[in-house]
């Protein structure tokens, strides 16, 4: 046990603060009924496993990753980090070497041991310049893995990580374990005929249809898993999606809030079941405060005053998506009590664009979808209120990325993504000088309490320290907050066990059916 | 009739080069580029560089697009960035299932439109056509997601009688097949006969003008017989084009019912491939596509040379 996960497991009560009541937990409740099968209509076809071949996995991917491979380790209810392939794990005391001891006698579905050299080589792969993958970006904190003996993995990082386990908790592009025979021996087919050491076997995958899993019955853990086949379906519309779900013919489908009606429809529905996880993360937004008029603290503080959030959220999902005024959503450890959030007042934000004395006209990014116009024009309408003129700059979503890095914008958005730990974005997107930092702004203050909380241990003393840097952010408006990520599934009523969506991670491989 | 069919074919050469200018023009003047999408975030400007080099993007427009042709003419359209799948194996993969949705919808778009054409025309300005010539109007405005939506809530969730979404393949169970189809195929038929059914009508109309119409009626025939055998075929010559044309609107449609039946054909390929920016499958698949349009139509010129002697004999 190290001094971490001690400290966040005297935490644990402040995690279970989390949005709504979820299905029992598997360890607790005893009526697990064996057998039977879930079909599972998902929103995009799952381009497929490889890193190489993907770089990223997508939410739909991480559904049947989550059956078909395993991960070192897995966040329990309270989100602290739990064996899983990794039976335990010791830090150094600058918290840059993080060791973990692996489960002895795991064996690919192809029959391939399971060991240190193998998790080297899946790291090694995803790392290798030469081999080009999107994925090396996730890892760049990590300077190499290396495999001592048979059962050791050791990780050298290249900065303090102090809750480095809950990094390597959930099967994405860079965690989930392949087996290296098969990658090496399929070549191009690898990437839909993936192999790990997950409860469940990839059996048959039609192009754009149904993918069907078995249960590995060599599972280490198979007393933990209940279902025998998985089935699951890309489902694009939302509204024959849930119908589907409807007349029986899917078990469980993922939803967003987009789709607010049919989620409010479900919640009434005494055979449906609404599953929902706020996260740790937020959708943002960043100034560019080198480019006028954002190079004005006044200007940009009272754009931030000018938002209701309550009313958009309304106008946009109903009032399903919920306000943030911070970039930890509720699922995530850090809860301030005073985050130093800009109040709404209209008349303030007036009054600071009157006394900034020149006209206020800039340019939003915003993406070319339905979605990301119906945010532009609400902000729109909220900073025409205040006598702000905003255009939208409509863009393809791929080139907000490279146009946020080149620092092409007035006013982007952006994502801090759902990670068990704030540091790897906290300090990416505010530390000065990092490629993230888009805001361009640089505070000493802040910076030294984003430097002090990657090193520190105690879970309060980083609290304080994230909290501190959040009044900072909210003081000099450099970006601003939203909505906090939510992620929502639907199911049929008789699906138990569906554990917390961490990362918006549907994870069907230990539910069970009534 | 040899003669005939050469120089249709000549035809068909300019049509698929100009179709496969337009497809690459559209492709790459797309807005985004094409290296932003493949490198997400890790687009540094080198990174950007060294990738449009890689992949030839640096070089002028009309490069490109010679390379690409020579490629194609070999046979090779590319291969998916996003799956590493080639364009020729998505599109084998797919392609049964948008035939056989064409296919049926085709059928039973003629089965409803040609009895209600032949009825209508049989007593053209009564009261029976007129209704009709009312609700096909009426059907034809009807969107297809619309109607699609109305029918899984009627058939799906309400009777249970047919499944909202899904597929299995034919040569696995023929019957339930056929099932996951109904209610696809029936969305695209509805918006199918309405054309069928006018078009035959007004022609059908004209032909009961002729002589030996005429003709057959005072030889005592019986009026069911002068319909279906002496009437239906010298009618049906626009009826045919309007087939062959359809197919066009079908593959269209596919695109919008194939994504909300989830069936996995050729339209959700593409759908997928414009949200995921795959320019490859995009454009190689536009191309087949367009192909395969062309080829049907140049099917359907020579079955009207089937249908009327004189337009193989070049008098028409």
């Amino acid at each position: 046990m190290t001094n971490a996960a001690a400290a966040a497991r005297r935490l644990a009560p402040i995690f279970l603060v989390t949005a709504f009541a979820l299905g029992p937990l598997a360890q607790t409740a005893h009526a697990q009924k064996q057998g039977g099968s879930i079909t599972v209509g998902l929103e995009i076809d799952v381009p497929g496993f490889d890193p190489l071949k993907v770089g990223v996995y997508d939410a739909a991917a991480l559904t049947p990753a989550a059956a078909i491979f395993d991960t070192l380790t897995y966040l329990d209810d309270k989100g602290v980090a739990q064996p899983k392939l990794a039976m335990s794990w010791t830090h150094s005391d600058d918290f840059k070497t993080w060791t973990f001891k692996l489960r002895p006698g795991v064996k690919f579905h192809d029959g391939t041991p399971f060991n240190a050299e193998a998790y080297k080589a899946n790291f090694d792969r995803q790392k290798d310049p030469g081999n080009k993958c999107r994925c090396a970006f996730y890892i760049a904190a990590v300077n190499n893995v290396q495999a001592p003996d048979e059962l050791t993995v050791v990780y050298n990082l290249n900065d303090p990580s102090v809750n480095y386990p809950t990094l390597v908790s959930y099967p994405n592009q860079n965690a989930a374990v392949h087996s290296p025979t098969a990658w090496k021996t399929k070549g191009d087919d690898y990437n839909r005929n993936p192999v790990g050491t997950g409860p469940y076997i990839l059996k048959s995958w039609t192009a754009g249809d149904r993918m069907i899993l078995e249960k590995n019955p060599d599972y280490w853990d198979k007393d933990k898993i209940y279902l025998d086949r998985i089935i699951l379906k890309p489902l694009p519309d939302a509204q024959s999606r849930f119908a589907s779900l409807q007349s029986g013919e899917a078990d469980l489908i993922w939803d967003d809030e987009y789709d607010p009606d049919n989620i409010q429809k479900a919640q009434k529905d005494p055979k449906l079941t609404v599953h929902s996880y706020t996260g740790s993360g937020a959708q943002v937004y960043a100034f560019n405060t080198k480019t006028p008029p954002f190079d004005d603290v006044r200007v940009r503080q009272a754009l931030v005053m000018a938002i209701d959030r309550k009313k958009m959220s309304q106008a946009i999902t109903n009032g399903l998506a919920k306000p943030a005024t911070n970039p930890y959503g509720d699922g995530s450890w850090v809860k301030c009590k005073d985050d130093g959030a800009l109040p709404l007042d209209v008349a303030k934000a007036k009054a600071l664009i009157k006394d900034y004395g020149k006209p206020v006209e800039f340019k939003m990014v915003v993406t070319a979808t339905p979605r990301g116009r119906i945010i532009g024009q609400v902000l729109q309408q909220f900073w025409k209120n205040v006598g702000a003129s905003m255009e939208l700059d409509q863009v393809d979503q791929a080139t907000i990325p490279p146009r946020a890095f080149m620092r092409q914008f007035q006013l982007i958005p952006w994502r801090i993504v759902d990670l068990a730990d704030p540091d790897p974005q906290m300090f990416a997107n505010f530390h000065t000088g990092s490629p993230v930092a888009l805001a361009n702004y640089s505070n000493p203050e802040l910076d030294k309490l984003l430097e002090h909380a990657r090193v520190t241990a105690e879970v309060d003393k980083r609290i304080e320290d994230y909290c501190a840097a959040t009044r900072v952010i909210n003081k000099e408006a450099i970006w601003f907050w939203t909505f906090q990520n939510t992620y929502f599934a639907v199911s049929s009523a008789n699906i138990k066990g569906l554990p917390k969506m961490y990362s918006g991670m549907i994870d069907v491989s230990r539910v069970w059916k009534e | 009739m040899v003669a005939f069919v050469a120089r249709r074919f000549l035809y068909v050469v300019p049509v698929l080069l100009a179709v496969s200018l337009l497809t690459f023009l559209i492709a790459s003047l797309l807005p985004g580029d094409l290296a932003y999408v493949i490198l997400g975030d890790q687009a540094t400007p080198e990174n950007l560089a060294a990738l449009r080099r890689d992949m030839g993007l640096d070089q002028p427009l009309w490069w490109r697009y010679l390379s690409w042709l020579g490629h194609v003419l070999q046979g090779d359209l590319g291969r998916s960035f996003r799956t590493g799948q080639t364009v020729l194996q998505a599109v084998a993969e797919r392609i049964p299932v948008s035939i056989e949705l064409m296919l049926l919808a085709e059928f039973i778009g003629l089965l409803i439109g040609v009895p209600l054409a032949i009825a209508c025309a049989a007593r053209a300005g009564g009261a029976f056509d007129r209704f009709m010539t009312g609700s096909a109007f009426g059907m034809l405005s009807m969107p297809s997601f619309l109607t699609a939506i109305l029918l899984i809530y009627l058939f799906a969730v309400e009777l249970h009688w047919l499944p909202a979404t899904g597929y299995v393949p034919f040569t696995e169970e023929p019957l339930g097949n056929l099932r996951f189809f109904v209610l696809p195929a029936l969305t695209l038929a509805l918006a199918e006969w309405p054309g069928i059914m006018r078009v035959l009508r007004s022609d059908m109309i004209a032909t009961l003008q002729e002589d030996y119409i005429a003709l057959a009626k005072a030889k005592g025939l019986k009026p069911s017989r002068i319909l279906f055998v002496h009437a239906l075929k010298p009618s049906s010559l626009t009826l045919v084009t309007v087939t062959g044309i359809n197919i066009g609107r079908l593959l269209g449609g596919t695109l919008i019912v194939e994504s909300i039946f989830a069936l996995p054909g050729i339209g959700r390929l593409l759908v997928g491939a414009i949200y995921t920016r795959d320019l490859v499958i995009l454009q190689g698949v536009v191309l087949l596509v367009a192909c395969g349009f062309v080829i049907v139509n140049f099917i359907v010129d020579m079955l009207y040379a089937v249908l009327d002697p004189r337009i193989r004999h070049g008098h028409a």
